[in-house]
C-alpha cells in the first residue's frame, strides 16, 4: 500500500481575478522508504505539495491519502495529531526555537504529545546521540554552526519515529561539508525505512535520492526513478551541458529546466556532452506515475 | 507541558526585563495600592478592637457637636468629622448631669489646657495638657506604671502625669519623677508615668503616650474657671447596661441642651464603627483607582502580548508543524500573559510589605497583610492576565501554520 497518495491535487490562493494557482491536479504516489527528492523553480509549487503532505495545509480539490486513510476532511486537531504522529519536518532555516536548549528543542514534539518530561529528554538526548550531538544538548541554538543546527532539527523530526520525513531545502544555508553531513545523515535514516521527501534547489544532492519529480508551475513534469548515488539523467543533462551564456553559468533547476526535452537547444546540447539521456520519455506535462 | 510552558513564560520575561517590568507596572501600582489601603485599614480595625479592649467595651464618650447621624436600621448613618473642629465644647454642668445620669458609675471631665510646655525655657510643642480627675485610670482600665496618679481629696496642686512618650522626649528618660516643668508659668512636678496605651487613629479616643495630666481643679483655675471640656468619659455599674446608659445620658443631656443636638454620645462600638465608615470609604476609593490601574496594566499585557504574538509568528508555525495544537498553542500563551501579570502581583505584595515596614516605623499606624489580602490580590491580578491574554492567545492560536513558517 503507497504511504502517500494524491490524485488530481489542486490547490488555489485568492479569489476572482487574483487567483493563484500553485498546484494543478497533482497526481503522486510515495512509496515506504522511497527517498524523493522534488525540483523546480521558485514558484513551481514544491512547497505548496510538501505543505499539504506534511497536512500543514488543504488541498483546494482532489483527494489526499496517507497511509490509505483519506485525510483532506480531517478537522484541525484530527490533522495536528496525525502530523506529530507521522510527519517530522526540516527547514531551510532549521527553526529552532532560541530561547530552549537543544534538548528542549529536540524534546519539543514530544511534550505536544504528553510525555513526561523525564521521558522526553532522555529520549532526546538519545536522538542527539544519533546524530553525532550529544555534547551539544545544553548549547542554545545561537552558540551552534548552521550544520549543527540543522541536525538538531532533524534530530527533532525523529524524535516521535515519523513515518515521513519532510526535508524543506535543509541544506540550502549549509557549506558543503555540512550539506554532505546533514543529507547523509536523511540517507541513514531513509535506509532505516524512514520515508524521506527533499526539496532541493541542487542537481547534485539528488545522487542521495531514488526518485525525483521535476515540478514547473504547479504541475509534475517529470517523475523520475533512479538508483542511488547517481544522478538522474535529467539532472546530468544539466550538469554535463557546456557554458555558453552567463545564464548557463547558473548550475541550478532554473537552468535544468531548459535541459527539459521540449527545448531542442538543449538536446542538441545534451547530445554534444554525450550525455546520452535514453529515457526522455516526457513531453510537455506529465502526469506522475501511480 | 505546564511546567514547560511556565518555564518558557519566565524566559520570554527575562529575554525583555525592561518590557516586561513596564509592561507589569500598571499590575503592581494596583496590586500594590490596594494591598498597602487594606493593611493599613486592618492595622488600624486592630488598634481600635486593642484600644477598645484596654478601655473596655463599656465606655462611653459625650463628644461636642454632632458627629454622627444613626438611623434605626443601621448603627451609623453619616459621620462628620466638622464639629470637632468648631469651637462647641461641653462644659461643667454637663460632666454633672452625665455624672448624675442612673446607671452611670463613674464620669471623667477630659478638658484641654492651652498653653506651651517647657524646661528651663526650651518649649516642647508635641505633648498636650489634659486636666482630669482622680477617675481617670480606672475609667480607661490603665493604671500608673511608675509613681501614683493623683488621689482624690489628697492633690497636690503641682503635681502632674505623663504619658510614656512624653517622658522618653521631654526629658530623655523613662522615669522622670520628681522632675519639674513649666505650663504657663506654673511649675509641675512629675507625680507618676503612664505604661504605654494602645493608640489608634480614626478614634476619637486621644494619644494619652503624648499627654501631659494634671488635676482637674488646677486646670479650672488656670482657665479661670472656663473650663473647655472637649470629653466626657463615664462608665456604666455593668458592662450590659451601656447601650441603655449611653441612651440614659443623650435624652438628658438632650433635654439640658433645650432639644439642641450638638453634642454625641458615643459606644465604643461606634467608635469602631466611625473608624469603619471612614476606612471603607478609603478603601472604596483605592480600590476604584486600584480597578483603574489594573485595567490599564491588563490593556498593557494585552498590547505586549500582540506584540509579542507577531515576533514569535515564526514560532508558532515550528510549534504547530512539530504538533502543537491550537489548544496547546493558547495555553502557552495564556500562560504567559498569566505569568506576566502574577510576576506583577508579587512584585506589588513585596512593594506593600516595604512600604507597610517603612510606615509601621514612621507613623504610629500599624499596617497589616493578610493572608487572605495577599491572595485575593494574586488572584486578581491572576485573572487581569488571563482575562486580558486571552485576545492575544486566541490569535496566536489560530494562526495559519503555512503562513507562520513563511513569516520573516
Amino acid at each position: 500500500m503507497s504511504l502517500i497518495v494524491l490524485e488530481d491535487v489542486s490547490k488555489l490562493y485568492g479569489f476572482g481575478g487574483a487567483t493563484t494557482i500553485a498546484l494543478e491536479e497533482v497526481s503522486l504516489s510515495v512509496e515506504p522508504g522511497e527517498f524523493v527528492a522534488i525540483m523546480g523553480p521558485s514558484g513551481s509549487g514544491k512547497s505548496t505539495l510538501l505543505h499539504i503532505v506534511g497536512l500543514l495545509d488543504r488541498p483546494t480539490n482532489g483527494l489526499y491519502k496517507l497511509n490509505g486513510k483519506s485525510v483532506e476532511r480531517l478537522r484541525h486537531n484530527q490533522r495536528t495529531r496525525a502530523r506529530r504522529k507521522q510527519i517530522g519536518f526540516v527547514f531551510q532555516s532549521f527553526n529552532l526555537i532560541n530561547n530552549l536548549t537543544v534538548l528542549e528543542n529536540v524534546a519539543l514534539p514530544m511534550a505536544y504529545r504528553g510525555f513526561t518530561r523525564g521521558r522526553r529528554l532522555k529520549q532526546a538526548s538519545a536522538i542527539l546521540d544519533r546524530v553525532g550531538l550529544a555534547e551539544r544538548e545544553y548549547f542554545f541554538p545561537r552558540h551552534l554552526s548552521g550544520g549543527e543546527a540543522q541536525r538538531v532539527a532533524i534530530a527533532r523530526a525523529l524524535i516521535n519515529n515519523p513515518d515521513i520525513i519532510i526535508a524543506d531545502e535543509p541544506t540550502g544555508n549549509l557549506d558543503s561539508g555540512s550539506s554532505r553531513l546533514v543529507m547523509e545523515l536523511l540517507r541513514e535514516l531513509n535506509k532505516g525505512g524512514t520515508t524521506v521527501l527533499l526539496v532541493t534547489h541542487n542537481p547534485e544532492l539528488t545522487r542521495y535520492a531514488n526518485r525525483v519529480v521535476f515540478m514547473r508551475d504547479g504541475t509534475i513534469v517529470n517523475d523520475e526513478k533512479t538508483a542511488f548515488g547517481n544522478i538522474p539523467l535529467n539532472a546530468q543533462a544539466l550538469f554535463f551541458r557546456p557554458k555558453k551564456t552567463a545564464e548557463d553559468d547558473i548550475i541550478g533547476v532554473s537552468a535544468l529546466m531548459k535541459a527539459l526535452p521540449t527545448k531542442p537547444s538543449i538536446r542538441k546540447a545534451s547530445k554534444a556532452k554525450k550525455a546520452k539521456p535514453k529515457k526522455f520519455k516526457a513531453s510537455g506535462r506529465t502526469k506522475a506515475k501511480k | 507541558m505546564f511546567s514547560n510552558n511556565m518555564k518558557l513564560a519566565m524566559q520570554s520575561l527575562k529575554a525583555a526585563k525592561w518590557r516586561s517590568f513596564l509592561t507589569m507596572l500598571g499590575v503592581i501600582i494596583g496590586v500594590f495600592s490596594v494591598v498597602s489601603i487594606v493593611s493599613i485599614g486592618v492595622g488600624i480595625r486592630q488598634q481600635i478592637t486593642n484600644q477598645i479592649k484596654q478601655l473596655g467595651a463599656d465606655l462611653i464618650t459625650v463628644l461636642p457637636g454632632e458627629n454622627i447621624s444613626t438611623s434605626p436600621s443601621s448603627l451609623l448613618k453619616q459621620v462628620s468629622i466638622l464639629p470637632q473642629l468648631g469651637t462647641g465644647s461641653l462644659n461643667q454642668s454637663d460632666l454633672t448631669l452625665v455624672g448624675s445620669t442612673p446607671g452611670v458609675n463613674v464620669a471623667v471631665p477630659m478638658s484641654t489646657i492651652t498653653g506651651t510646655v517647657s524646661i528651663d525655657g526650651n518649649n516642647y510643642n508635641n505633648a498636650q495638657v489634659i486636666a482630669t480627675t482622680s477617675d481617670f485610670p480606672s475609667i480607661v482600665n490603665k493604671n500608673v506604671q511608675y509613681g501614683q496618679f493623683f488621689q482624690n481629696g489628697d492633690i497636690d496642686p503641682n503635681e502632674a502625669i505623663v504619658g510614656q512618650n512624653v517622658a522618653i522626649q521631654l526629658f530623655k528618660e523613662n522615669i522622670p519623677i520628681g522632675k519639674s516643668f513649666q505650663i504657663r508659668d506654673r511649675t509641675f512636678t512629675v507625680e507618676g508615668v503612664f505604661g504605654q496605651f494602645n493608640t489608634s487613629p480614626l478614634s476619637p479616643i486621644s494619644d494619652y503616650n503624648n499627654t501631659i495630666f494634671i488635676p482637674y481643679n488646677i486646670g479650672q483655675s488656670m482657665s479661670g474657671n472656663q473650663t473647655q471640656i472637649y470629653e466626657i468619659f463615664a462608665k456604666p455599674n455593668h458592662v450590659d447596661q451601656t447601650s441603655q446608659v449611653a441612651s440614659a445620658v443623650n435624652t438628658r443631656l438632650l433635654k439640658a441642651h433645650g432639644g439642641q443636638n450638638n453634642f454625641t454620645v458615643l459606644e465604643q462600638k461606634q467608635n469602631l464603627a466611625i473608624a469603619n465608615n471612614t476606612l471603607n470609604t478609603l478603601t472604596a476609593l483605592i480600590a476604584a483607582v486600584a480597578a483603574v490601574s489594573l485595567v490599564v496594566g491588563g490593556i498593557g499585557i494585552m498590547n505586549i502580548m500582540l506584540v509579542s504574538v507577531m515576533e514569535r509568528t515564526r514560532e508558532i508555525g515550528v510549534r504547530k508543524a512539530v504538533g502543537g495544537t491550537n489548544r496547546q498553542i493558547l495555553t502557552q500563551f495564556l500562560i504567559e500573559a498569566a505569568m506576566l501579570s502574577l510576576t506583577g502581583g508579587i512584585i506589588g505584595v513585596i512593594l506593600s510589605l516595604l512600604a507597610d515596614i517603612i510606615i509601621r516605623y514612621y507613623t504610629t499606624l500599624q499596617p497589616t497583610i493578610t493572608l487572605p489580602i495577599v491572595l485575593l490580590a494574586l488572584g486578581i491580578s491572576l485573572l487581569a492576565g488571563v482575562l486580558f491574554g486571552a485576545m492575544p492567545a486566541f490569535k496566536a492560536a489560530r494562526k495559519d501554520p503555512v503562513d507562520s513558517l513563511r513569516h520573516e
